[in-house]
């Protein structure tokens, strides 16, 4: 049992700057929760006071049902792998795993044995009597994961441990991580801000911008539900295509999003959560995934700029009247003409036209959780 | 071929260039370091005397000999031991000490630390050596006026004329004057170990005590090294000290190789005598200094 609790949590450093100004999170017991968001949102300051490396300056942070507030961070029990790996330099590999156990005052026959069995896993046996210098990247790399996983810990904080790799490697590495995951039993805190790490590895993602937490959700809730503008952009590859200045027009009781001059009469579960939100036709931001786009047919029409083949699928980058669409177009399905210069028409389903109020920026159906969850069944078909 | 030739004779003339730019540091070097070294170790062989008119002869390993037999060479080289064997580690440990309290101090307060431990250091050593002869001094010095208010003492004590305080006194100075340095040292070096292996470690469960001993203490090796070895040289060359405060006296009890090779050399002109001393000295010194990076080294190979 290792749930983390976090309550209002509050950092302000010495200068005067903000970091965190409200973090609300229930992590469950053996739970990986992913904390991603642009540079500076302060989500290793998050991290690190889950860690005790930062003071809280306000808020409660409960570990295993403790208060941890004031709790040094030797006393918290939790392991973290550092984006600089921090393995010291002057021990060799082995005393590095070994290091906290020595401090625990585990007998040296146990230590021992759990030092080779991690570093079986880990595959860096054959590295164990040589300092970190003399390791790649990847290497230390492991050996920062091996020296946290050899304590059992209750947490398992991460703070973007794949960062320093190349592409290649760090694919290779995150693969790993999510094998390591099923064979070490506890709660896990990682820190990134690629979005492909937090949707492959997380339970559940937590979204941060300038301190606050956007939406906390399954990879699949933060891609189908974005509660906003924000986590809408931030979430998915291509970047979502926005429609400044569309209309959500209520018409004899009927909703319709109107983008372009184009009409869409919107979905069930959009109708039944306007609805009960009692909303009005106001000004709204379309937003449509790229992958949602199909073209041959259609109210809307774009020129190709740019043609990105693939190979299962062609990234279009597109003008349609002034705005730059994005379409991902697997081939297979490809009838049309799309050639750089070419003319397509292009449309999408009004199921998945995310609305967002102009003026908030808030997802009209999503935003307000709790009402949303009961007006629609998931959405499971759409991706994910 | 003519790529090669050109870049050969392009490398002779960057050799040139280069030792024209080495040329006046290396004359210095070799006129005031290299020669007089020569001259030492030769002359250490003759019974010289700087005499204008006399000759001077050369007697082998004579002067060597005739070290060992005097007991004024012998007790200041047991002098120049102590003070290395207690100014040393003592200078070690408390600069380390000091510097581990003040240097996560904020800026303005951490560089006055730094101001007042340095600044023996850069105060002249005469000024400083007088203004402890008078503190020591035997009628209106503030240690006997303090020791003699607080009841410690009976009566006046002549600090650097009693052979039993003499070489306490000089260490005592020795010490103020030699801290400076290396609490700026391990200042700057503490400041600089990587944080987030304290982190690390923290996270691994350390304590403070354990942080240092088992991660700040290995990262600030080099530095230590350092330290002690120019501690090391300091106190085996103390000198001036003793030429102001007691001349080597009483009864040779603050005599040190330094001051006893410039005693010899300088007051009685026994120059080659004077000369194998030094040599000895130089020695002993490279012997410990030898020693220490070998113990150091043990320690720091990553
Ligand atoms: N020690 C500090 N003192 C003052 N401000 C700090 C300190 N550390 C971080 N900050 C500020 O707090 C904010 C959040 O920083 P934090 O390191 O948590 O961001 P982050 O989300 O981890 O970003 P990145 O993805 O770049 O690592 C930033 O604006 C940063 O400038
Ligand atoms: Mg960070």
């Amino acid at each position: 049992m290792s749930e983390v609790i976090i309550k209002g949590l509050k950092k302000v450093y010495e200068g005067g700057v903000t970091a965190v100004h409200d973090v609300n999170l229930d992590i469950a017991d053996k739970e990986f929760i992913v904390l991603v968001g642009p540079s500076g949102c302060g989500k290793s300051t998050t991290l690190r006071m889950v860690a005790g490396l930062e003071d809280i300056t306000d808020g409660e942070l409960y570990i295993d049902g403790k208060l941890c507030n004031n709790v040094e961070p030797k006393d918290r029990d939790i392991a973290m792998v550092f984006q600089s790996y921090a393995l010291y330099p002057h021990m060799t590999v082995y005393d590095n795993m070994a290091f906290a156990l020595k401090l625990k005052k585990v007998p040296k026959p146990e230590i021992d044995k759990k030092v080779r069995e991690v570093a079986e896993i880990l595959d860096i046996t054959q590295y164990l009597d040589r300092k970190p210098k003399a390791l790649s990247g990847g290497q230390r790399q492991r050996v920062a994961i091996g020296r946290a996983m050899v304590r059992d810990p209750k947490v398992f904080l991460m703070d973007e441990p794949l960062s320093n790799l190349d592409a290649k490697l760090r694919n290779q590495m995150r693969a790993e991580i999510i094998k390591l995951r099923s064979r070490i039993n506890t709660t896990f805190m990682y820190v990134t801000h690629d979005q492909t790490e937090a949707m492959t590895l997380g339970d559940r993602i937590v979204i941060m911008k300038d301190g606050f937490v956007n939406q906390i959700g399954t990879p699949g809730e933060v891609f189908d539900k974005p509660v906003n503008l924000f986590v809408a952009g931030f979430i998915g590859m291509p970047v979502m295509n926005f429609f400044d200045n569309c209309k959500l027009v209520l018409d004899g009781g009927v909703y319709y999003a109107e983008i372009r001059g184009a009409r869409f009469k919107l979905d069930e579960f959009q109708q039944k959560a306007l609805k009960q939100n009692n909303q009005q036709s106001c000004d709204i931001v379309a937003g449509i995934r790229p992958q949602h786009i199909s073209v041959g047919q259609g109210d809307l029409e774009a020129k190709i700029v740019v043609n990105e083949m693939m190979g299962s699928e062609v990234h279009l980058h597109a003008d349609s009247n002034g705005d730059e669409v994005v379409m991902v177009i697997p081939t297979v399905d490809l009838k049309t003409d799309v050639s750089m210069g070419a003319t397509v028409k292009f449309t999408t389903q009004p199921k998945l036209i995310q609305l967002f109020d102009k003026a908030s920026g808030n997802n009209l159906i999503w935003y307000d959780k709790a009402s949303a969850d009961a007006c629609a069944p998931v959405c499971k078909n759409y991706i994910f | 071929m003519r790529r090669q030739s050109m870049s050969k004779a392009l490398v002779r003339r960057e050799t040139i260039s280069g030792y024209l730019f080495l040329l006046p540091s290396l004359i210095f070097f070799v006129g005031f370091v290299v020669y007089p070294m020569i001259m030492c170790v030769y002359t250490s062989f003759f019974d010289a005397t700087m005499g204008k008119d006399r000759q001077d002869i050369f007697i082998g390993l004579q002067n060597y000999k005739d070290l060992f037999k005097d007991p004024a060479f012998l007790k200041a080289l047991k002098n120049t031991l102590v003070i290395v064997i207690v100014s040393v580690p003592v200078t070690c440990a408390f600069s380390l000490w000091v510097s581990s309290a003040i240097y996560k101090m904020r800026g303005p307060i951490r560089s006055a630390f730094r101001c007042i431990f340095y600044l023996p250091v850069v105060t002249g050593s005469v000024a400083v050596t007088v203004v402890w002869k008078w503190m020591y001094n035997n009628y209106y010095g503030i240690f006997n006026y303090v020791g003699k208010g607080l009841g410690l003492i009976e009566k006046n004590i002549n600090w650097l004329g009693d052979e039993r305080f003499a070489l306490g006194c000089i260490i005592l100075i020795l010490l103020t004057t030699s801290v400076g340095q290396p609490i700026v040292l391990y200042v700057s070096a503490l400041g600089n170990v990587d944080h987030s292996l304290v982190e690390a470690s923290q996270v691994d469960g350390a304590n403070d005590m354990q942080v240092f001993w088992r991660i700040k203490w290995p990262q600030i090796m080099p530095t230590t090294l350092y330290i002690l070895v120019i501690t090391t040289i300091n106190s085996f060359q103390c000198f001036a000290l003793i030429q102001l405060l007691t001349s080597g006296g009483p009864n040779h009890s603050t005599d040190t190789i330094m001051y006893y090779i410039y005693y010899q050399a300088f007051k009685l002109y026994h120059y080659g005598y004077g000369n194998a001393m030094g040599v000895i000295l130089a020695i002993i010194i490279a012997i410990f200094s030898a020693v220490q990076f070998k113990l150091a080294k043990a320690d720091t190979s990553y």
